[in-house]
């Protein structure tokens, strides 16, 4: 559902395959003020923005989330709804379990969500 | 006879540690978790501890998850068992269109001859067959091993059935001691109608030495602790309906904590005690029950005798490990299970080397998230419950040789025995008061 407006706009050239597809992109320059609506050039229209107006960009494309959620999703360590990572990190670490120490590292060196991924969803 | 003899009576003396630092959750922080981690926990520990057990049991066949099952194929599963009850109370029942026949008044017992046993680990679950493991004797959070095979039904059926065992027991040092006495005294029920406040204070007076002669007094010198198994007081439940109190009602619900610190005064003054709270006592629901309140005993509270323990409660006197609980948790065992006496379910909690199996399932637990309290790493020798209806006492006998007295503590109100227990050689006897006058 993020797809950026120049996204939306390839979707219908393919789906159209006429001239006045690209017609209609040149006249749509001024982009309209709100705009959940299509030809919008505005990347993040401010409906979907939420946490208090910072922009959810980095959701899908930030490798060092991508890997703290396969660390949240790992059943070995256990579940991890209701635990910060790190104090969950550490459970595992004494019970032995033997978390990888790049997580560790993560979680207390730079900004990342300490909270596991289902924190304020469940 | 002589008033003041020669020689003063010193009471004896021993050495006290405890061990509740497990039991207690004042540096718990509450964030919203759930009771799977509480069942992570025990999963793992137990899990890792069956697996160091199953080369001294079946060490030929293969160890895999639920989930690795394969139709026909033999092999050890670890995980938690489920109890499915027909006749377990759900909340859903509340809400239940129809109105069944079966009354909302709940049984004392909620076993059913259809409920069944489902395995579960992180992966997966599957329902138990076969007739080794019995649905009367389980209850759901016992975590144990299974040998046997997928059947072409999607059940596993069972063969054999490993559970931890008796824990390992540290060793006594074996020397000669004198006798040294414990007294354990439970459901006291002060402020019940029905409680006897003299039957009480006779006890007080035996232990204290205020009755009998020389004799009588030297064998009350060797009473070295008193353990209070929970339900001291019983605040009457009209009290107890959410209304706001009129102040004449208000003294009637201090009267029973009074009473109860006046004569635990008289106690603390003379020998250490240890006061455990129960169902009936004004602690936290949920187990692990923390220590009463000590500005609920103005007067015992200024010795230091005086010990406000939780609940569980284990310590250690002369290096003799005690442990403990007020009843709940045997008495949920009751609830869900069944067994000749209550003996074997105090056996059964030790074999599954866990205080509560039931917790959280139908036990109030705090959901703890790194560990579980309620799990039993060393043997004690002293094992005992409180608030049960009769006093049955056994010595049980370990495979690595661990000996454990096993008591059964009665309520004191209805029954007025006490149970006395002997350091040297762990042999227990009832003290029995009656203020009954035969003519």
């Amino acid at each position: 559902m993020a797809t950026t407006s120049k996204n939306m706009n390839v979707f219908y050239r393919q789906k159209k395959k006429s001239t006045t597809s690209t017609g209609k992109k040149s006249t749509k320059s001024p982009s309209p003020k709100h705009a959940a609506t299509f030809g919008s050039d505005i990347t993040q229209p401010p409906a979907l923005v939420s946490h208090g107006g910072s922009l959810d960009l980095k959701d899908d494309f930030d490798e060092q989330e991508q890997v703290l959620r396969q660390f949240d999703m790992n059943m070995a360590y256990g579940p991890c709804v209701g635990i910060t990572r790190l104090d969950r990190w550490e459970r595992a670490q004494r019970m032995g379990l033997n978390p990888p120490k790049e997580i560790e590292s993560l979680l207390k060196g730079g900004k990342v969500k300490l909270e596991s991924l289902f924190d304020g969803r469940v | 006879m002589e008033v003041d003899s020669q020689e003063q009576l010193q009471r004896k003396q021993s050495t006290y540690l405890s061990l509740d630092e497990n039991f207690e959750i004042q540096k718990e922080v509450y964030r919203g978790q759930q009771y799977s981690q509480i069942y992570f926990a025990r999963l793992h520990m137990m899990r890792t501890l069956l697996y160091s057990l199953v080369p001294n049991w079946k060490s030929h066949l293969p160890v895999c998850t639920v989930l690795e099952l394969k139709e026909g194929k033999e092999c050890i599963i670890f995980g938690t068992l489920y109890k499915h009850m027909k006749l377990k109370p759900c909340i859903l029942d509340e809400y239940s269109k129809e109105r069944s026949v079966a009354p909302l008044i709940k049984p004392h017992n909620f076993m059913h001859q259809d409920d069944y046993l489902v395995l579960e680990d992180e992966s997966g679950r599957v329902k138990l067959g076969g007739t080794k493991l019995s649905p009367s004797v389980y209850v759901t959070g016992v975590v144990v091993a299974l040998h046997g095979k997928e059947t072409s039904a999607g059940a596993f059926f069972v063969e054999d059935v490993l559970e931890a065992g008796l824990p390992p027991q540290i060793k006594r040092p074996l020397k000669s001691r004198e006798d040294k006495y414990v007294v354990f005294v439970s459901g006291l029920s002060i402020g019940r109608s029905s409680s006897n406040p003299l039957q009480f204070q006779l006890l007080v007076d035996h232990i204290t030495g205020h009755l009998g002669d020389e004799e009588e007094q030297g064998l009350a010198a060797e009473i070295v602790h008193l353990v209070i198994v929970g339900n001291s007081v019983e605040i009457s439940r009209g009290l107890l309906n959410g209304q706001n109190l009129a102040s004449k009602d208000q003294s009637r619900l201090c009267e029973p904590f009074k009473e109860l610190d006046i004569l635990l005064t008289q106690i603390a003054a003379s020998l250490p005690l240890d006061i455990m709270p129960g169902s009936s006592d004004p602690a936290n629901f949920a187990l692990p029950q923390q220590p009463l309140n000590r500005c609920l005993f103005p007067g015992s509270t200024t010795y230091n005798t005086f010990r406000s323990c939780t609940n569980p409660h284990c310590f250690e006197l002369d290096s003799i490990r005690f442990l403990g609980t007020s009843g709940q948790n045997i008495d949920d065992l009751t609830k869900y299970s069944e067994a000749k006496d209550k003996l074997d379910f105090l056996e059964r909690t030790l074999r599954w080397r866990h205080l509560a199996p039931t917790a959280p399932n139908t036990l109030g637990c705090y959901p703890f998230t790194d560990r579980d309290p309620f799990l039993i790493d060393s043997c004690p020798d002293v094992y005992f419950v409180g608030n049960q209806e009769k006093y049955e006492t056994c010595l049980l006998k370990g495979l690595e040789g661990q000996l454990v007295r096993l008591i059964c503590i009665p309520r004191f109100c209805e029954t007025g025995v006490a149970v006395v227990l002997n350091m040297r050689n762990l042999e227990c006897h009832a003290l029995t008061f009656g203020t009954q006058i035969s003519s």
